[in-house]
C-alpha cells in the first residue's frame, strides 16, 4: 500500500495516523505492562494510595516466592506436553479434513462442514459432567491422553475451518505441473503444496496452542489431582491461596506473568510467519 | 436446511450408543458396620483436605501415623473452597476416582449426605467420640438417625476492634449487649476521630451474610425452618425482621463497606498501614490508613492483625498490640454471647471407597486425642469437646470458646448447597441497606429460597 | 473458486473413498470426545436429573418439562435478553475497533505498525485467567489504577465500585472481552487488506476515484468475506462467554443480576445440581446460536455447492 511518491498532505496525515497508532498501542498494552510492573513491586508499594508506574526499586522477590511453592514447573510441564500433543494432532487431523472438504465432492460433505460449525456453538458449561463420566469410564481422568482428546475435539473444528481456506487457495495446477515434470504425487505434495501451506499451519497451530494453554474449566473437572494440574489451574489455585490470606497482588501478578511469558515468547517467535499466514488464509475465508 | 441439520447431528450421534452404555451404574446403598482395618500393605487411600487451614505439621502427622498403623500410604490432596462442590459432585459417585475420605464445609454436608454420598459410620460413632463431638455438626451429617459425616474442626467468628479509635470516639468499655454494640459502632462511625474517607465504625460487607446472620440469630430469628418434613424460608418471621432492621441501621449509619463486599479479608481494614487514599486528591498525602474501627472475622484472622514489621526475609509480619487492638465475642441481648455462624468442616468416608476399612482407621487417627489436641493448638476448634482446652487460654481462645458456645449452623436442608451456590443470600443481604420495606423484601426472598431448600 | 474446480477433474472422481478416509480422524476424535456428552446432554434435558441421580438413582423421564419450566421462567428470558445484548455489544464494538485498527495499520509508518502488531499480540497472548486477574485489579475499588487516574483528573471516582451496578459490571466486562478479541479481528482484517492489489488501487486512482470511492468499491468487497467469517465467530464466542463473567462475578457483584447464559448454565448445573435444567438451557443456547447465525450459515452453504 505504500505509495512511492508521498505528497505533503499524505505525509502529514500519515504522521497523524502514526501518532494515533502509538496511542492505541500504549492503551492496548497497558494491562500487560501493569502486570509486569506490579510483579516486580512489593505488596506494600502496591497497596500505596498513589500507584507506582515504573518498577524502580523493584525486585524479583515475588518471582522467587512463587517458585518457592515448587508446583510451577510440574504444571508448566503438563501444559507444554498437552499443548504439543493437541497442536500436532489438531493440525494433522484438520489438514486431512480440510483437504477432503476443499478438494473433493462427496456425500455428507455439507453435513460435515455444518457439524464442524455447530460444534463450536455448543456451550461447554453443560458438558462437564458427561465429559468427566466419559473419561472416568475409560480410566483416563488425570491423564494427558484424556484431556488431549477433549481439547483436540474442541479445537479441531476451528482449525479445519481455518485450514480449508489455505488448502483451497493453493492451485492444484501447481501440483499437477510438478507431476508432469516427473515428481510422484507425494513428492509433488511435499515439495510444492506443503511449503505453501506452512504459514497456514503456523497460524492455525498458534490458535490451537493458545486455546489449549488458556483452557481452564474442562481441566478443572477432568484433572482433579493436584499433581496433574495445568498452568491455568495452578494459577487459579495460587490466586485462591493468596486470597485466603490478604491477596498479595505482587505475587499474583508474578504468577500471572509466569503463565503468560511462555505464550508471549512463542508468539513473538512465530509472529512474522503467523501474520503472513493469516494474510494468505484470510481472504479465502 | 432441515435434513442438513439432521445430517450434522448424525455425525455427532454416530457410534455413541456404546459409550452411553458406560454411564454410571446404579449406586448401592451405603452398607453398615464395616470395621476399621489395619491391613493396608501396598494400598493407598486418598484424603481430600479443603483450603490451607490444616497446617502442614498435621498433614505429616496423619500420613506417618496412617503408615505406622496400617503399613499403607495416605495420599493427601488439597482442594479449593471455590470449586469443592464441583469436585465432590463429579468424584464422589465415581468408584475409581473418589477420595476415600473427604473434608467438606459443614453447610455442604447435608446436601451430599442426603443423596447417599457417604458411608454409614454409625457403628463407629461411639468409638470416635459419640456425644462428646460437636452436636450441631454431627446433625449436619445425620440422616434418619444414622451418622454419615462427623465434625472435623470448627471456628467461630468474633469481633476485633481498634481500642484507640473507640477511645478517641469516647467509648472505653466493651459493649455487653447487642443493642449497646449497635449503638457504639454508630457512635464511632459518626465521630470518625481520624477523619478517614469511607470510614466504617463497623465494617460489614454488603453481601457478608455469614457475619450479618448473627443479628438474625440473636433476635431469635432464623433463615429457614423445617415444617412437616418440608423446609420453609423464614426471613419474614417477626424475629428475623427485628434482626434485619438492626442490620439495616448498621449498614446505613455505621458501615461504609462496599455493597458487594463478602466475607473475606476484613482484617486488612483495621490495620494501620493498608493505606487508603484521602477523601479528595488534595489530601491524598495525609497518611490516613485504617478504614474500619471494628470488624467481625473468624478467629484465625488474629494472625493477620497487628503492628507491621518485617521478618529476616523482608516479608510483612503482624504483631498483635494490646494497646491498639482488642477482641470480644459479639454480645447477645440475653447476657450470653450472640449466636454466631459456626464455621468449620465435616469429614466423611465416600460410599464408593474401595478401602472403607482403612478409611475408618484414618478417622480413628483423626479423632484420636493426639490429633484433636494438635487441631486445638493450631487454633482450630477440635471436634471433640474434651480437647477444647488445647486451644489454650489466651484472649483469642476465650473469645473463640465464648462465641462458639452459642454458635449456630445454616439450615440442614437438602438443598442448602443450592442456596449457597446461587448467591441468593449474598443478594438478599446486599438489598437490605436500601430497602424501604424489609417485610416485602424478606417475603420476596423467602419465595426464592424455599424451593431451593427442598431440591435434592 | 478453486474448491469448485477440483471435483470437475476426472482424476479425482475415481478415488471416492479418499475424502472419507481423510475426514475419519477428525470425525473420530469429535465423536469420541463430543458424541457421548452431547447425547447425554440431550437425554438429560428430558429428565429430572439432580444430585441424587448423579449418585446413582434412576432419573425419571419428564419429557419437555424442563423446557417448559425454562420457557415460563421470566428470569430465563432476562438472562437470554441480557446475553444477546451483551453479545451484540461486544461483537459490534470488537468489529468496529478491529476494522479501524486494521485500516490504521495499513496507513501508519512501518515501525508504528510493528509496535501495534506486537502490542496486539501481547494482549492476544495473555492467558484468560491472568488477564482477568490484572483487569479485576485495575478496576479494584481501593487500589485500582483506574479509580486513581479518574480521581487524579478530578472526577469523583475515589473508592468507586465498578462491579456492583449491573450496568457498570457489564461495561467492565465488555471492555475486557473487547480488549481480548480485537487482536484476532484486527489481524484477520489487516491480512485481508494487504491482499488488495496495489495496481488496482493505483489504476482506480488514476481513473479519478476518490479515496472514499476506492475504499467502498474496492477495499470493502475485497475484505467482506473476512469480515463475515470473523463476525460469525465473534457472535458465536461472545454468546457463550463464560470464564470472564465467572471470574468477574467472583470479584464482586450480585450473581443473579449479572448472569449470562454461560454462567447460568454453570450455576444451575454445577452449583445447584439441577443437571436436567442446565442441559435444557445448553440445548436452548445451541438452538439460539443456530437461529442467530442461520442466515449466514445458509448463504455459506450455498456458496459451498
Amino acid at each position: 500500500m505504500t505509495t512511492i511518491r508521498l505528497r505533503p498532505r499524505v505525509r502529514r496525515s500519515k504522521v497523524l495516523y502514526s501518532i494515533i497508532g502509538v496511542v492505541v498501542a500504549l492503551i492496548w498494552v497497558f494491562p500487560v505492562y501493569w502486570m509486569l510492573n506490579s510483579s516486580l513491586l512489593s505488596n506494600v508499594v502496591l497497596q500505596d494510595a498513589t500507584p507506582t508506574f515504573l518498577p524502580i526499586g523493584g525486585s524479583f522477590a515475588n518471582f522467587s516466592a512463587v517458585f518457592a511453592g515448587g508446583t510451577f514447573f510440574p504444571a508448566l510441564g503438563m501444559s507444554v506436553v498437552i499443548a504439543l500433543i493437541v497442536v500436532v494432532l489438531c493440525l494433522l487431523f484438520a489438514f486431512l479434513a480440510a483437504l477432503a472438504i476443499s478438494r473433493f465432492r462427496f456425500r455428507g460433505r455439507k453435513a460435515f462442514v455444518l457439524a464442524v460449525l455447530l460444534i463450536q456453538m455448543l456451550p461447554a458449561e453443560g458438558l462437564f459432567i458427561a465429559q468427566y463420566k466419559l473419561l472416568s469410564s475409560v480410566g483416563l481422568l488425570n491423564s494427558v491422553i484424556g484431556i488431549s482428546v477433549l481439547y483436540t475435539a474442541s479445537v479441531v473444528p476451528f482449525t479445519i475451518w481455518m485450514l480449508r481456506g489455505f488448502v483451497a487457495g493453493i492451485p492444484i495446477e501447481l501440483e499437477e505441473a510438478a507431476m508432469v515434470d516427473g515428481l510422484s504425487r507425494t513428492q509433488a505434495f511435499l515439495r510444492i503444496t506443503f511449503p505453501l501451506l506452512a504459514p497456514g499451519l503456523i497460524a492455525s497451530g498458534v490458535y490451537a496452542f493458545l486455546q489449549v494453554w488458556n483452557e481452564f474449566t474442562i481441566a478443572l473437572v477432568v484433572l482433579p489431582d493436584n499433581a496433574s494440574a495445568t498452568l491455568p489451574l495452578w494459577l487459579q489455585g495460587f490466586i485462591q491461596q493468596s486470597a485466603s490470606r490478604a491477596t498479595d497482588w505482587g505475587q499474583v501478578m508474578a504468577a500471572s506473568t509466569l503463565v503468560a511469558v511462555p505464550v508471549i515468547i512463542f508468539f513473538l517467535f512465530v509472529q512474522g510467519r503467523m501474520t503472513s499466514g493469516l494474510v494468505s488464509g484470510a481472504v479465502k475465508g | 436446511m432441515k435434513n442438513k441439520l439432521w445430517g450434522a447431528t448424525a455425525f455427532a450421534v454416530a457410534g455413541v450408543l456404546a459409550l452411553a452404555a458406560c454411564s454410571t451404574g446404579g449406586g448401592s446403598a451405603a452398607s453398615t458396620g464395616i470395621a476399621p482395618s489395619t491391613n493396608g500393605k501396598g494400598k493407598t487411600i486418598t484424603l481430600w483436605l479443603v483450603g490451607s487451614d490444616t497446617p502442614d505439621a498435621l498433614r505429616t502427622y496423619l500420613t506417618t501415623e496412617f503408615n505406622k498403623e496400617t503399613k499403607g500410604t495416605l495420599k493427601i490432596e488439597q482442594q479449593d473452597w471455590s470449586d469443592i462442590v464441583t469436585k465432590l459432585t463429579t468424584s464422589l459417585p465415581d468408584k475409581n476416582n473418589t477420595p476415600d475420605v473427604t473434608e467438606m464445609g459443614n453447610t455442604q454436608s447435608p446436601t451430599f449426605t442426603n443423596v447417599g454420598a457417604f458411608l454409614d459410620i454409625s457403628s463407629q460413632y461411639k468409638a470416635l467420640g459419640g456425644p462428646k463431638l460437636l452436636q450441631s455438626f454431627v446433625a449436619a451429617g445425620e440422616v434418619n438417625g444414622k451418622n454419615y459425616t462427623l465434625p472435623y474442626y470448627f471456628g467461630s467468628r468474633y469481633v476485633f476492634y481498634r481500642k484507640d479509635v473507640w477511645a478517641k470516639a469516647g467509648i472505653t468499655s466493651v459493649p455487653t449487649t447487642l443493642t449497646e454494640f449497635n449503638k457504639d459502632v454508630a457512635t464511632v462511625a459518626a465521630a470518625n476521630p481520624d477523619n478517614i474517607a469511607n470510614f466504617s465504625g463497623f465494617y460489614l460487607g454488603g453481601q457478608d451474610w455469614r457475619d450479618g446472620i448473627s443479628w438474625i440469630f440473636a433476635n431469635g430469628g432464623d433463615i429457614a425452618k423445617e415444617k412437616g418434613g418440608k423446609w420453609v424460608a423464614s426471613l419474614d418471621d417477626p424475629n428475623t425482621l427485628k434482626g434485619l432492621a438492626q442490620l439495616q441501621d448498621i449498614y446505613k449509619n455505621a458501615d461504609n463497606a462496599p455493597g458487594d463486599a463478602q466475607d473475606s479479608n476484613q482484617y486488612i481494614y483495621i490495620n494501620n498501614d493498608d493505606s487508603i487514599a484521602g477523601k479528595t486528591s488534595a489530601d491524598a498525602a495525609t497518611p490516613v490508613s485504617l478504614s474500619a474501627a471494628t470488624i467481625m472475622a473468624p478467629g484465625w484472622a488474629h494472625w493477620s492483625i497487628g503492628d507491621k514489621g518485617t521478618d529476616a526475609k523482608g516479608a510483612v509480619t503482624r504483631t498483635w498490640n494490646d494497646a491498639t487492638f482488642g477482641n470480644f465475642a459479639l454480645p447477645g441481648n440475653d447476657g450470653k454471647a450472640a449466636p454466631v455462624f459456626a464455621g468449620g468442616s465435616n469429614i466423611g468416608i465416600s460410599a464408593k471407597s474401595k478401602n472403607p476399612g482403612l478409611a475408618e482407621t484414618l478417622l480413628k487417627i483423626i479423632f484420636s486425642p493426639t490429633y484433636q489436641q494438635m487441631l486445638g493448638k493450631n487454633g482450630l476448634g477440635p471436634a471433640n469437646s474434651d480437647y477444647t482446652s488445647a486451644l489454650g487460654s489466651d484472649q483469642f481462645a476465650s473469645a473463640l470458646i465464648a462465641s462458639s458456645s452459642n454458635s449456630k449452623l445454616t439450615p440442614a436442608a437438602p438443598g442448602w448447597a443450592s442456596v449457597e451456590a446461587s448467591g441468593v443470600m449474598e443478594e438478599f443481604f446486599s438489598k437490605i441497606k436500601d430497602s424501604t420495606d424489609l417485610t416485602a423484601l424478606a417475603k420476596e426472598y423467602d419465595a426464592k429460597i424455599t424451593p431451593m431448600l427442598n431440591t435434592k | 473458486m478453486t474448491a469448485d474446480l477440483a471435483p470437475k477433474r476426472s482424476g479425482r472422481r475415481r478415488i471416492t473413498g479418499t475424502p472419507y478416509a481423510l475426514i475419519i480422524p477428525a470425525v473420530a476424535v469429535l465423536v469420541l470426545a463430543m458424541g457421548y456428552p452431547l447425547v447425554w446432554q440431550l437425554i438429560t434435558s428430558t429428565q429430572q436429573f439432580g444430585l441424587a441421580q448423579q449418585f446413582g438413582q434412576a432419573a425419571p423421564f419428564v419429557g419437555l418439562q424442563n423446557y417448559i419450566t425454562l420457557a415460563t421462567d421470566p428470569y430465563m428470558w432476562t438472562v437470554v435478553a441480557r446475553s444477546v445484548l451483551f453479545c451484540a455489544a461486544c461483537a459490534a464494538i470488537t468489529m468496529v475497533i478491529g476494522t479501524l485498527l486494521a485500516l490504521l495499520m495499513n496507513v501508519v509508518a512501518r515501525w508504528v505498525r510493528l509496535l501495534l502488531q506486537i502490542t496486539l499480540l501481547l494482549a492476544w497472548a495473555m492467558p484468560v485467567v491472568a488477564a482477568m486477574t490484572v483487569w479485576t485489579w485495575l478496576f479494584n475499588l481501593r487500589s485500582g489504577v483506574i479509580n486513581w487516574m479518574l480521581t487524579a483528573i478530578g472526577l469523583p471516582f475515589h473508592g468507586h465500585n465498578w462491579l456492583i451496578e449491573p450496568l457498570s459490571f457489564f461495561g467492565v466486562a465488555v471492555i475486557i472481552v473487547v480488549w481480548m478479541s480485537v487482536p484476532f479481528v484486527a489481524f484477520s482484517i489487516y491480512a485481508g487488506l494487504t491482499q488488495v492489489s496495489e495496481e488496482v488501487m493505483e489504476a482506480a486512482s488514476i481513473d479519478g476515484a476518490s479515496a472514499r470511492q476506492r475504499f467502498f468499491s474496492i477495499t470493502v468487497p475485497m475484505i467482506r468475506p473476512v469480515i463475515a467469517i470473523v463476525l460469525l465467530l465473534q457472535v458465536i464466542w461472545d454468546l457463550r462467554v463464560f470464564t470472564q463473567i465467572k471470574l468477574l462475578q467472583t470479584a464482586g457483584s450480585v450473581k443473579s443480576e449479572t448472569n449470562l447464559l454461560g454462567t447460568y448454565i454453570y450455576q444451575l448445573g454445577t452449583g445447584s445440581s439441577d443437571f436436567g435444567l442446565a442441559s435444557a438451557v445448553s440445548v436452548f443456547v445451541l438452538a439460539l446460536t443456530i437461529v442467530i447465525s442461520a442466515f449466514y450459515v445458509r448463504s455459506m452453504l450455498k456458496e459451498e455447492s
